[in-house]
């Protein structure tokens, strides 16, 4: 049986961004990955917030990365069955590089990651799924690819959000529905021009839109759009429970088409051709639905770990894969020096994800799921913000009311407890 | 998209590299299982459909590998694994 | 025996995609491979030299990125590559990389048996093997499905449209092989790290002693576009019989089924 240093399950941004820190340090890490080519298995929906994970590689190490626009404007856009109302937010210093976020396509960034890691003298081995662990003494050796069997020091799973390998080592139990939901998007082709005009752009420069509302049809979710170089990414993220329980039933692609019917939508996407359909899960569990980190011989990183944190405004994975990915290859490094690959000598991975924006950041915004699990904001914040926009900017043929009434009429004593009900549950987060 | 275009068409558009062994199996005697049924609301491919005996089935042709079944039946229902290295969806933008 | 196998490195056809509005193939960004037919003639070398011991050869011309496309011939179980690397070969014609690959042959010498897929997977123009029969003057069976050999001699049988015809012939020989001929293996991941490590001799156009005017292009491309889909977006949406009557109506009315 040939032996590694170091068998990373996945070249997804966990995998990769181990390899790479692993192979700078000296050590021999081989990643094996199921599909063509790094990113062919991936998707995001997506942007990548650059700014958390900047300090773990060189400075201009994302000089030539392909990312597709900085997203320099975000809309938040609330809508309901009649009406919808957005939001527009621009930063001056949004507008200047380094930019804080880049919208992304992981089959064009993970291919060039796989380089970079490659480059630096990684093993990178692709169209080879990873079917097993191997155990010995009660560790993990190694691991079983294509009926082949390949030793290791340790095992890095960044297999994703599934992780089957934890699942079939009986390191975690298989997901539940309460804690993931399936996004699943369009990318829509449309010239450069057009879309720096229908997002009222600079050239090159990026906008980044969430809709929630009553385009999920009560169940915990909203839409999302990424303005990509020639592209957009049109989507939808709901909860697998929902989708499950909520009636009157209706299928996930359904929505996403009577997402697109909207005419709010449709004016964005209108002469647009689709290029492809993908479709993911995500980890919305939060610090709760973080997995085992490290054990005998193995270290979970990226989605596979369930490092993903959903504060409804922002929806942050891919920085928490990277940054996991490399402290994940300094801990190695450190039981690589003392040749030491046991649980205790891997638990320095914790101590170093506890230190980092990881940790910190899903600690904080731990009670974020509980508090975003409330539908009133997929119907009833939305139809509220509608009625009362509706009501100003409506005129018939009666004398039009003062501003103050208008918005009495459409908040009762009872709204106005509800919405402090929620403001107070909201301030755990 | 001013044309609302199939699933089937949708998922024409991507690339999919064929597999000789089907990668979803529904465990049998499970057919009929309400867990399974609802599978059909939450595969965003579509793959999965009622026949008029009221049994479940699924295909894996068009299969975007996100694993929404696998959530939502869990492995007593379904045989969910990964396709072969190089076999399944290449996403081409992801 | 020493085996030859013959490959093309190939676009990944089924990434490329179309572009509506001139129905020109989108060409970037598309990842390389050996061809699939091709990969069907290297992995017949790679079993009979399993069988009878002796060494496969994997032969190919193209640009420099075929020195990373080959890797995935070497972990298929080639002993080693010898390659033609130059800008110009990635598009070359016919007549061409028959030029190139039989000089290539020349220079490696010692061969028993040279392997070809019947057509590459882009042109599919199924040339290369007779014109370097032609070159080389040795003997060409093509449309192999099943290849046997005993001793100095090969037992073919080739596919033809209506019939099976066993040929047998004396090595040195050209065999051009039929996808059905084998199922191309999957390397494991240990074969694909080892490729990296395996002989791989990488010599320019004037290493072979290939003559300039060889290389002159006679095929002119003049367009290189995909079918045009007409589709007729009919639907008969009466019930069964109606609509069965009406569609046949249809498509004869279209020449598509016989009066």
């Amino acid at each position: 049986m040939e032996k590694f240093d170091v068998v990373i399950v996945g070249a997804g941004l966990a995998g990769l961004a181990a390899a790479y820190t692993l192979a700078k340090d000296g050590i021999e890490a081989l990643v094996i990955e199921r599909g063509d080519y790094p990113g062919a298995k991936n998707v995001t929906g997506g942007r990548l917030y650059l700014n958390p994970v900047r300090q773990y590689f060189p400075a201009d190490f994302w000089d030539n990365a392909p990312f597709e626009r900085p997203v320099t404007t975000e809309i938040v856009t609330m809508m309901t069955q009649e009406n919808a109302a957005s939001m527009r937010f621009q930063a001056l210093e949004f507008n200047n590089p380094p930019y804080q976020s880049y919208s992304v396509q992981r089959s064009k960034f993970d291919r060039w990651f796989g380089n970079q890691a490659a480059g630096a003298g990684a093993m990178l081995v692709s169209k080879s799924r990873v079917d097993d662990l191997i155990w010995e003494n009660g560790k993990v050796a190694g691991v079983i690819a294509g009926g082949e069997e390949l030793g290791a020091n340790v095992v890095l799973a960044c297999d994703g959000v599934l992780s089957l390998v934890a699942e079939k080592a009986k390191l975690r139990e298989p997901g539940k529905p309460e804690d993931f939901a399936v996004g699943f998007k369009e990318i829509i082709e449309l010239p450069e021009k057009t879309i720096e005009d229908r997002f009222n752009l600079l050239p090159g420069q990026g906008a980044a839109q969430l809709f929630m509302g009553s385009l999920t049809q009560g169940r915990f979710g909203g839409g999302f759009l990424y303005t990509n170089k020639t592209s957009l990414s049109l989507g939808m993220v709901v909860s697998i429970r929902d989708l499950m329980e909520k009636q009157p039933p209706i299928e996930a692609p359904v929505l996403l088409e009577e997402f697109k019917q909207r005419p709010e939508v449709a004016a964005l996407i209108g002469d647009g051709e689709l290029a492809e359909y993908s479709a993911h899960v995500i980890p919305e569990a939060g610090y709760k639905g973080i997995g085992r980190l490290y054990g005998d011989g193995i270290l979970f990183a990226g989605d596979a770990a369930g490092l993903s944190l959903n504060i409804g405004l922002t929806v942050r994975g891919m920085e928490f894969a990277i940054a996991s990915g490399v402290l994940a290859a300094r801990a190695i490094k450190q039981a690589f020096d003392r040749n030491d690959y046991s649980a205790a000598s891997l638990s320095v991975y914790q101590q170093l994800l506890q230190n980092s924006f990881v940790l910190k950041d899903m600690q904080t915004f731990k009670e974020a799921p509980h508090v975003l699990d409330n539908p009133r904001f997929f119907t009833y914040y939305p139809e509220l913000m509608g009625n009362i926009l509706k009501d100003l900017y409506s005129f018939g043929q009666e004398p039009k009311e003062g501003l103050v009434r208008t918005v009495r009429n459409r908040l009762s004593f009872s709204d106005i407890t509800g919405i402090l009900k929620d403001a107070w549950g909201g301030r755990k987060i | 998209m001013s044309r609302s275009i199939s699933l089937k068409e949708k998922l024409g558009f991507n690339v999919f590299k064929h597999s000789a062994e089907s990668h979803i199996r529904i465990i049998p005697g499970a057919e009929k299982n309400e867990r399974l049924k609802l599978a059909v609301y939450v595969c965003p491919a579509g793959l999965y459909s009622l026949n008029e005996n009221g049994d479940v089935t699924v295909t894996v042709d068009g299969c975007l590998e996100c694993g929404t079944c696998r959530i939502a039946c869990g492995p007593e229902i379904l045989d969910w694994y990964y396709p072969d290295g190089g076999t399944g969806v290449q996403f081409r933008f992801g | 025996m020493n085996i030859i196998a013959c490959v093309k490195q190939v676009f990944d056809l089924q990434q490329v995609r179309i572009k509506k509005e001139t129905r020109e193939p989108i060409m970037e960004n598309i990842p390389l491979t050996i061809g699939d037919i091709d990969k069907n003639a290297l992995e017949e070398g790679v079993r009979l030299i399993e069988q009878h011991g002796g060494k496969v050869t994997v032969v190919s011309a193209g640009s420099e990125d075929l020195e990373e496309t080959i890797k995935e011939g070497l972990a298929m179980g080639a002993d080693e590559a010898v390659l033609v690397i130059d800008s110009s070969l990635d598009s070359a014609e016919s007549a061409v990389s028959a030029v190139v690959l039989a000089k290539t042959v020349k220079k490696i010498g010692e061969f028993d048996l040279i392997l070809l897929g019947e057509g590459s997977s882009d042109n599919y123009s199924g040339q290369v093997g007779p014109r370097m029969a032609e070159i080389l003057d040795l003997p060409l069976v093509s449309f192999v499905k099943s290849l046997k050999v005993d001793g100095h001699r090969i037992q073919a049988v080739r596919s033809l449209d209506d019939c099976m015809e066993v040929v047998e012939v004396d090595m040195p020989a050209i065999v051009m092989v039929m996808s059905e001929i084998n199922e191309a293996r999957i390397p494991a991941v240990t074969q694909i790290l080892k490729a990296g490590r395996k002989p791989k001799q990488v010599l320019s156009l004037d290493e072979i002693e290939v003559d300039p005017a060889e290389m002159e292009t006679k095929v002119e491309t003049l367009s290189n576009l995909a079918p045009e889909q007409d589709r007729k977006q009919v639907i008969f949406k009466e019930d069964a019989d109606t609509a069965a009557a009406d569609l046949f109506n249809a498509l004869q009315s279209e020449g598509f089924i016989g009066r």
